[in-house]
């Protein structure tokens, strides 16, 4: 049984560590952003170049994902998103659009594989990133297995969502960004730039995607259409939990996680998955503004 | 209020769009005319999409699912015609079902594998065709009354369609003794209508789909300009208003969806037939994004507009992906010339058509006011 649960824990943890950009992003500028997977890919291969190149192993490449992604989310904001503010459906296709062009560009190798330039680690190939040896071998506890690699990642997040938690709850910057999340307008009459908040986030939440792929790359193969499943899941998990509610993200992917879990035991993935698809539809059915959320629409 | 201007420009648009498409057959060769009766199918696709989203306001991320359903239930009943399936003892059963089946187990479709007597009375073309209509459009109106009804709109009608859509693919493919999961159904056999065999490479089946393709176009135009199309556009344009004015807005939200659904599925029915097979892949995501992709680039708020987006996006990639190098570079400018359209094109070539087609009228241009959100 504890298994099972750390099974349903450690899925769950991945889809938080998704789902916390998708939902900071989408609660305060009202973006689909369906170029969040990808960003976890640029991260994901950020970590294999790193690896590759800089000699830098998998933790200390979380900054540096952290980084790269933020800095391409910031550039992703810039040239696209800034003019798509509050048109959520065009944003749900330009980011689609977003997601193709960087899955390309992975592909394509920056366009370089035209010129017969080719760089390793990049490309169409699947690439892998190696665990740190400490975090490699099965720890037993009696009757009960510990992946160390799959704790870390649970860690991790939890202190991912820890500093989202005081960046939103203890900080200057957060009761700007809580403002806008319930009143974009008034919060812009009070004097709160919410152009420059508005990019300040969406780069957090691409940087927390890049960090989430990072982390990705150590638990499976990092390929360049990665991406077009997290991207789901996390906005599955969103969804279910509420639109700009961090508690309501936290447990929806608890939830979702642990609904996975189980039925991946007890039956098999493919019931797992339907299972989980099948909750997220009554739940948006039964409350359509998620389980937890402020806004009473 | 339509001017006089446009609604000429739109009556030329339309024509010369059907006799293009009635006078291809004089210019290409079998190959392209089998190819071009695929595009004009995804042209009815964009037809669905520029209904739903266009008209209605309902982005639906899971149209692949109304088209899924029309293609396997037309494969299904396709599968049963085809040569490969008819067994020594002259009994129809699919060949993946003999080769799946467990030793020893009835050759007979009643029983050689659990839930195969649902193919049953697919033996039936007239039947299968039926189903093909009838499915995705009973479907598209029991997910219609539910959402509409429950008022949930917007950007959730997106994630529950395109969550229903992934959950029927994984449960498509898990059923793989009746459904041949992940290789799909292969190996069809032809259309035959009153002794009539349509080969998928002839004339006759490009004139089935083409006319197909203009009557839903025409039929649509129609309906979208009826009493019922206006209230509709008036619930997209608000939903609150049209209530308070005592439409029952549900109601039309739940017609249309429905069209948009059947259109759908037909249009999945006669890509079957055009194609000769059916696969998971009508469900991926990629595919229903794909749709609404095509409908964007053509134009969102026009019928022709989307259907014509999608017959030009494909007959490009077609071309493109002639050589493996381009076919690539072709999938990065895909993602840009949509970047593009959503940021400097919001109502796509359609809009840029109407707004050189002003700019040349001697009017000056009084800029259509009916851009969308």
């Amino acid at each position: 049984m504890a298994d099972i649960l750390f099974i349903g824990l450690s899925l769950g943890s991945i889809l938080l560590l998704i789902a916390l950009g998708l939902s900071i992003i989408y609660g305060t500028m009202g973006v689909i952003n369906m170029a969040h997977g990808e960003l976890a890919m640029i991260g994901a291969y950020t970590a294999v170049l790193a690896g590759k190149y800089l000699g830098i192993g998998l933790i200390g490449s979380i900054p540096l994902g952290f980084l790269v992604a933020a800095v391409l989310g910031l550039v992703i904001e810039r040239l696209v998103i800034r003019r798509l503010y509050r048109r959520i459906m065009d944003t749900l296709l330009a980011t689609w659009g977003i997601a193709i062009l960087l899955q390309q560009a992975i592909r394509l190798q920056f366009g370089l594989s035209f010129f017969g330039i080719n760089i390793d680690g990049l490309g169409p190939g699947l690439q892998s990133v190696s665990v740190p040896a400490f975090l490699r071998d099965p720890v037993r506890l009696g009757d009960f297995v510990l992946q160390p690699y799959r704790s870390f990642i649970i860690v991790m997040t939890l202190i991912l969502t820890g500093v989202t938690w005081l960046l939103l709850y203890r900080s200057a910057w957060g009761i700007q960004i809580r403002a806008i999340m319930r009143n974009p307008e008034m919060a812009a009459a009070c004097g709160i730039d919410v152009r420059r908040v508005g990019a300040l986030i969406f780069a957090f939440g691409s940087g927390l995607a890049g960090v989430a792929g990072v982390l990705l790359a150590g638990l499976k193969t990092v390929s360049p259409d990665m991406g077009a499943s997290l991207v789901v899941d996390g906005f599955l998990v969103v969804v279910v939990g509420g639109v700009g509610s961090l508690v309501g993200t936290l447990i929806s992917a608890g939830l979702l996680g642990q609904i996975s879990g189980i039925f991946a035991s007890v039956f098999n993935d493919i019931a797992a998955r339907a299972v989980v698809l099948a909750v997220v539809i009554a739940v948006i059915m039964w409350r359509p503004s998620g389980l937890f959320n402020f806004k009473g629409r | 209020m339509m001017r006089s201007n446009d609604r000429r420009l739109e009556i030329l648009a339309y024509g010369s769009f059907i006799i293009a498409v009635l006078v291809i057959p004089l210019l290409a060769d079998v190959f392209w005319l089998n190819r071009i009766a695929k595009y004009l199918v995804f042209g009815m696709l964009g037809v669905a999409v520029a209904l739903s989203w266009g008209y209605a306001g309902v982005l639906n991320l899971g149209q692949g699912l109304f088209f899924g359903m029309g293609a396997y239930m037309m494969a299904m009943s396709l599968k049963l015609q085809s040569p490969a399936s008819v067994q020594p003892d002259g009994a129809l059963l699919p060949d993946f079902m003999v080769w799946n089946a467990a030793p020893g187990a009835s050759q007979h479709l009643c029983c050689i594998s659990p839930g195969s007597w649902l193919w049953i009375p697919f033996q039936s073309q007239g039947f299968g065709i039926a189903m093909a209509l009838m499915l995705p459009m009973l479907c598209s109106f029991l997910l219609g009354s539910s959402i509409f009804r429950l008022r949930i709109s917007g950007v959730f009608v997106s994630i529950i369609t395109l969550a229903l859509v992934l959950l029927a693919r994984l449960l498509l493919i898990d059923a793989q003794p009746l459904t041949n999961g992940f290789n799909g159904l292969t190996d069809l056999g032809w259309l035959t209508i009153g002794g009539y065999e349509f080969d998928p490479y002839a004339v006759a089946t490009y004139y089935l789909v083409a006319v197909a393709v203009i009557v839903v176009l025409l039929a649509t135009r129609f309906l979208v300009a009826t009493r019922a199309g206006l209230i509709l556009q008036a619930t997209r344009d608000d939903a609150n208003r049209a209530r308070y004015l005592g439409f029952n807005v549900a109601a039309y939200q739940v017609f249309f969806f429905s069209v948009s659904g059947l259109i759908a599925g037909m249009a999945g029915m006669l890509y079957v037939i055009a194609s000769e097979f059916a696969s998971p892949t009508f469900l991926d995501l990629s595919f229903s994004i794909s749709m609404v992709i095509w409908a964007a680039v053509g134009g969102r708020n026009s019928l022709l507009g989307a259907c014509i987006g999608a017959i030009l996006i494909n007959v490009i990639e077609a071309t493109a992906s002639e050589s493996p190098m381009l076919s690539e570079a072709w999938k990065a400018i895909i993602g840009l010339i949509f970047i593009l359209v959503v940021l400097y094109l919001p109502r796509g070539l359609t809009g840029l058509a109407r707004d050189i087609a002003a700019r040349l009228g001697e009017r000056p241009a009084t800029s259509p006011k009916e851009q969308t959100q």
